[in-house]
């Protein structure tokens, strides 16, 4: 079973294992052996509330519990930029006119922003190939959710993720050729470890400060910006499914785009459901159908989630096996927190 | 003789033409008839003193052939000193994006809009008859104009702009212009060029961006010819450097041509001009030198033949004494050419 539970200090060296696999462009993620550790010591003092809560920030692990193993993790940031600067590019549209020569010309502008500064931010989403099939990304994904439903206060109103740019299969970014580069005289991998090493004040050195005129860039380029990398299709679609919008933020590096939404405009936000329980003991319900829910208790410190079949679900109870039941850490007379893993 | 003088309605069709055959391309000479003559015209009332000009004086020299009574070139003074049209130039400046810790830098070159150049009066609208540049006329109608600056040094400012034609290509196109100014304008450079030729250069300028511009973004083109000018400029820029002009970081927001500055005190013809007192005689030998009478609004600066000798005296022959207006015995200022 794959069960949804806080990271904790022994899965560093699975974290440490998914940062050399996850390639470029995941820069939540990088591999450094130090830095991974501070967010796991982070995150565990997040879960446990004793974390300023401007600073928390949750990892959650993915655990195969027949193995186990830790097969993937993600993340949210309640507020990011709070110890390094938080910089994008917005897209800006600039029109010269002069009626006198008959002139009208619209231009399209990038212009680097702190604007999302304190926002919330989903992150990290990484998980191994061995585990990438059947529901397991969306409930590595969606148990997210669930955490933001339960303790809005945690976050702020809107939420962002960033999405990754496209690069080609040796990790250029057309983006960074055309702008980056020229400013740097460094490649993108290097520049992109240097960020999610927290390195942001290189980037604030280094990367041009006024507007940049879309004009500028490579027809590559310009196309990439706002596109996100082929293997993060399916994770934006998602998103946008769940209400999320690109609203003109993009990465300064790759172009990706930056997809936000206000929290309580989240489909799985609104439409999460409390509901009650019975744990049935000789119950085995068959899991991985595309009606899958997924379910999550109310604790901060303890929290877990799992998936649910639809045929456990009835409109304000949920029946429960004995091993879901443990799974979750349920505590007597109390809720589960439930949403649809699709809609 | 040849001598310079302030141009008058006269003149229209020959500045027409001598605009036409020229080369450089002479923004502050419009190829319009009637946009010349309101130029001409804004002239004349600046060497009239005429106060309802106000800030907008212009002045336009010719050079004419008093012997044949043909123009052999144009020169100008723009005051450039009116508020309401500032002086649009961009600066190019270099930044460093360094970090210590790093131990990385890169130097980047900046242009920014600039209205620094505003009040500096620019030496403009030079044009000479395609057969005389690089000669002794070909300097003569040039410096003319600082022989006027230097007879009035009190109506004009202490530091000189002179914008030189940017480099073209085959059919007039503009590299810069191309990378950067047609984005704004959606037109070829030599659309352009009409409208800053027939409404205003202030006009296009303001269309211009306003946001620094990152050098290394342009085309390469545009890079090469940053700050450059034009092959046909070249007599013109050596001219202008031996009167002592020098690059500067300032360069055509259009075209991308260097801007050259000098202080007024510095030129070549403020420092070599004497005065002495000039006496009507026979000259049979001596060296080119050019002279100026003492009247703003009869303005005339000629070449003559002079031996400047030990004495306080120079002589001149009658003709070009009276065809110069000259007093005898009066005091005037000359240079050698």
């Amino acid at each position: 079973m794959m069960v949804i539970r806080p990271i904790s200090d022994g899965d560093l060296s699975a974290l440490v294992g998914f940062a050399k696999g996850s390639g470029v462009g995941v820069t939540t993620l990088p591999d450094n052996p130090e830095l991974l550790e501070q967010r796991i010591f982070n995150s565990v003092r997040s879960f446990r509330r004793s974390q300023p809560k401007d600073r928390c920030n949750y990892v959650f692990a993915m655990e195969d519990t027949e193995r186990s193993t830790v097969v993937g993790v993600s993340a949210i940031d309640a507020n990011v930029g709070r110890e390094e600067v938080w910089y994008n590019y917005r897209i800006c549209k600039v029109v010269h006119a002069s009626r006198e020569i008959g002139v009208h010309t619209s231009n399209k502008m990038l212009y680097m922003t702190n604007d999302l500064t304190g926002v919330s931010e989903l992150c990290t989403l990484f998980l191994d190939e061995c585990a990438r099939h059947g529901n397991n990304g969306r409930l590595l994904s969606k148990c997210r959710m669930l955490f933001l439903a339960e303790f809005r206060e945690y976050f702020s109103e809107k939420i962002i993720a960033e999405m990754r740019g496209v690069s080609d299969q040796n990790g250029i970014s057309p983006f960074w050729e055309s702008l980056g580069k020229r400013f740097f005289q460094m490649d993108f991998s290097y520049a992109d470890y240097q960020v999610g090493s927290g390195n942001k004040e290189l980037v604030a050195e280094l990367m041009p400060k006024y507007p940049i005129y879309l004009f500028f860039l490579s027809p590559e380029a310009r196309e990439a910006i706002g596109q996100t990398h082929e293997y993060t299709r399916p994770a934006m679609a998602m998103l946008q499914k769940e209400g999320f919008h690109f609203n003109g933020y993009v990465d300064i590096f790759d172009a990706g785009p930056v997809m936000e939404s206000f929290v309580e405009d989240i489909r799985a936000v609104r439409e999460s459901r409390v509901v009650s329980y019975h744990v049935d003991d000789g119950y085995e319900p068959s899991l991985g159908e595309r009606t899958d829910f997924v379910a999550s208790n109310r604790s901060m410190e303890h929290f877990r989630a799992i998936s649910l079949s639809e045929s456990q679900v009835a409109s304000d109870h949920v029946r429960l096996s004995s091993k879901q039941a443990d799974a979750l850490r349920l505590e007597p007379a109390s809720d589960l927190r439930i949403i649809p893993l699709r809609y | 003789m040849h001598l310079v003088r302030p141009c008058t309605h006269n003149d229209v069709s020959s500045i027409e033409s001598l605009v036409r055959d020229n080369h450089a391309r002479i923004s502050s000479l419009p190829r319009k008839r009637e946009r010349l003559a309101e130029r001409i015209e804004q002239s004349i009332r600046s060497f009239q003193q005429d106060a309802s000009l106000g800030d907008g004086q212009f002045f336009l020299f010719v050079l004419e052939d008093t012997n044949t009574g043909e123009l052999l070139g144009c020169s100008g003074i723009a005051m450039n000193n009116e508020p309401k049209r500032p002086f649009y130039n961009y600066r190019m400046d270099e930044m460093i994006h360094a970090s210590e810790r790093y131990d990385v830098h890169t130097p980047v070159s900046v242009l920014h809009l600039t209205h620094e150049l505003t009040g500096r009066n620019v030496l403009c609208s030079f044009a000479v008859r395609p057969d005389l540049v690089g000669s002794a006329l070909f300097e003569l109608i040039s410096r003319a104009r600082l022989m006027f600056m230097r007879q009035f040094a009190a109506s004009f400012s202490d530091q000189l702009v002179v914008e030189l034609q940017g480099v073209y290509g085959d059919e007039g196109q503009s590299a810069f212009w191309d990378s950067l100014g047609r984005n704004f304008f959606n037109m070829d450079y030599a659309s352009a060029e009409y409208h800053v030729a027939t409404k205003s250069r202030t006009l296009l300028a303001e269309l211009m961006p306003v946001h620094p511009i990152y050098v290394t973004l342009l085309s390469e083109q545009a890079q090469a010819v940053l700050g450059k000018y034009d092959e046909s400029a070249n007599e013109t820029h050596n001219l202008l450097q031996r009167e002592g002009f020098k690059p500067s970081p300032y360069i055509d927001i259009f075209d991308g041509g260097l801007v050259m500055l000098a202080r007024r005190d510095k030129t070549r013809t403020f420092q070599e001009t004497c005065v002495k007192t000039v006496r009507t005689g026979s000259v049979e030998t001596g060296l080119q030198h050019m002279i100026c009478n003492d009247q703003f609004e009869n303005f005339r600066c000629g070449m003559v033949q002079l031996t400047d000798g030990l004495g306080d005296v120079l002589r001149v022959d009658k003709a070009a004494m009276s065809q110069l207006r000259l007093d005898d015995g009066n005091e005037y200022y000359f240079a050698k050419l």
